[in-house]
């Protein structure tokens, strides 16, 4: 009979007990219930994390769960930031960065404090640009790694803090062909005028076109160097090269070879307008929507 | 002669015991009815933020869409009658109008690509997507609070005191039931 009670006692508890949403883990920072982080990442996210919050209290936390069970993602969310207690008490500048892979949705939920400083429009558009490209792929790692940088960067640069080892990376994917092939013609065309340049200064002896020519070649050359394209820099270089002998001794190309120059004028006007500025701003991702 | 001190001893206790409970009641009506106010003053922040996105909106909206005018019309009147509203009922069943008015402009939207690819319309929707969140986080709030308050209001012997001092009943930030013409479904 004893038993019986006890068994039942039990079962009541067990009842009363409010549906679960997840606990903290020890980390508190990383809670990956889903299971689809690397330990580098999870590393990556605990380090920052603490070195973020001795600086400014303000506290940063990834949560990927398997689903929402049967909970709305924004409900959940509120509930989860509320329960973890995300950020300081009084200046209630926490950031929940949220995954439910089975619903494929992912939410930033920002504390108070910090929504000065990371407004509904600017997480959406965060989303849009660092993260949502990569889930897309089933990049999870990736995507919550590259968009927890941009939202650490965004928050330092806010509390005057020093991040310049984060690297948040835009997802480019559809325009690195496109790219590819402005950055292969303007190679050919440069490699060429220099070349043909340093073959008409030593015949004409008029030095200074060529030097003009090789400065704005450095200039590229610096640019593709500080850019986060910088595995093309070798291609650059033996292009170069290649293409330099062949612009040298282009006296020996008659019709053929003025045709290339112009064509390659074409090329210059298209690299400059297009291609390597837009390399850095670079439009965001098309996708509007946050579930993926 | 020492009868009476102790009659008057007791009644004088009773008295001062009645007072006490009288003070505290008193108290923590203030408190709760401070809470609730605060709650008030949420929701209202919030309200005011929604139909301060609304007009932004409709201007990008426009630009994309020449002959959807009844829509964009009912979404402009349902934010006038939001900005109008007064009191919590009206404000809770403007702002209820006014969900469906921006719910039928969000399906139409759906055939507009261009305007769906927006920078300025995705962060505009962004934003609120994120007031309304804040909205129903605001109204939960304020629906508990006011259950509390209106329970110790009217306990006895609570509402004695609540009486005494005119703490009416507060209402619910709800839309009635009855006035609801379309049912409320979320396309998103």
């Amino acid at each position: 009979m004893k038993k019986i009670l006890i068994i039942l006692l039990l079962l009541f508890v067990f009842l009363l007990e409010p549906k679960a949403l997840v606990k903290p883990t020890k980390e508190f920072y990383v809670n990956d219930y889903a299971n689809i982080l690397s330990n580098e990442t999870e590393e990556f996210i605990i380090n920052h994390s603490q070195s973020l919050e001795a600086k400014t209290k303000a506290q940063i936390v990834v949560v990927t769960v398997l689903n929402l069970e049967g909970e709305n993602l924004e409900t959940y969310a509120n509930k989860l930031f509320n329960e973890f207690g995300i950020g300081d008490a009084k200046e209630n500048n926490g950031l929940l960065l949220l995954l439910a892979l089975d619903e494929r949705l992912f939410r930033v939920e920002v504390g108070y404090g910090l929504e000065g400083i990371l407004p509904d429009g600017l997480t959406g558009r965060y989303q849009d640009d660092y993260i949502i490209p990569y889930l897309k792929e089933n990049k999870w790692d990736e995507g919550i790694k590259n968009g927890y940088s941009a939202f650490y960067k965004k928050i330092c640069e806010e509390y005057n803090i020093d991040a310049d080892d984060i690297v948040v990376q835009q997802n480019d994917n559809e325009n690195i062909g496109e790219l590819f092939f402005v950055i292969l013609y303007s190679i050919m065309f440069y490699g060429f005028i220099l070349g043909h340049n340093f073959y008409l200064a030593k015949k004409n002896k008029r030095y200074f076109p060529s030097i003009i020519m090789s400065i704005i070649n450095i200039l590229i050359y610096v640019l593709i160097f500080f850019s986060k394209y910088q595995s093309f820099i070798m291609l650059w270089v033996i292009s170069e090269l290649i293409l330099f002998f062949i612009g040298i001794n282009s006296h020996n190309i008659k019709n053929g070879g003025s045709g290339i120059y112009f064509g390659g004028s074409g090329g210059f006007g298209g690299s400059s307008g297009g291609g390597f500025s837009g390399g850095g701003g670079s439009s965001g991702g098309g996708g509007s929507s946050r579930g993926f | 002669m020492k009868k009476g001190y102790i009659v008057l001893g007791v009644i004088g206790a009773i008295i001062l015991l009645g007072v006490i409970y009288g003070v505290s009641t008193y108290n923590s009506l203030v408190s709760l009815k401070e809470t609730v106010d605060a709650d008030v003053s949420e929701i209202d922040n919030q309200l005011e933020r929604r139909a301060d996105l609304i007009p932004n909106l409709v201007n990008t909206v426009k630009g994309y869409m020449k002959h959807e005018e009844d829509v964009i019309a009912s979404v402009t009147e349902a934010r006038a009658n939001l900005v109008g509203a007064s009191n919590i009922k009206d404000k809770a069943e403007a702002n209820e109008k006014l969900d469906q008015a921006l719910n039928a402009l969000l399906v139409i939207v759906e055939n507009y690509p261009e305007l769906k690819a927006n920078e300025n319309f995705i962060n505009l929707q962004d934003e609120l997507a994120g007031t309304e969140n804040r909205i129903s986080n605001a109204r939960r709030n304020y629906n508990e609070d006011v259950k509390k308050y209106n329970q110790s209001i009217k306990h006895f012997p609570k509402n004695i005191i609540a009486n005494m001092f005119n703490y009416d009943e507060a209402e619910y930030f709800e839309a009635d039931e009855s006035k609801k013409d379309v049912p409320n479904v979320d396309f998103n």
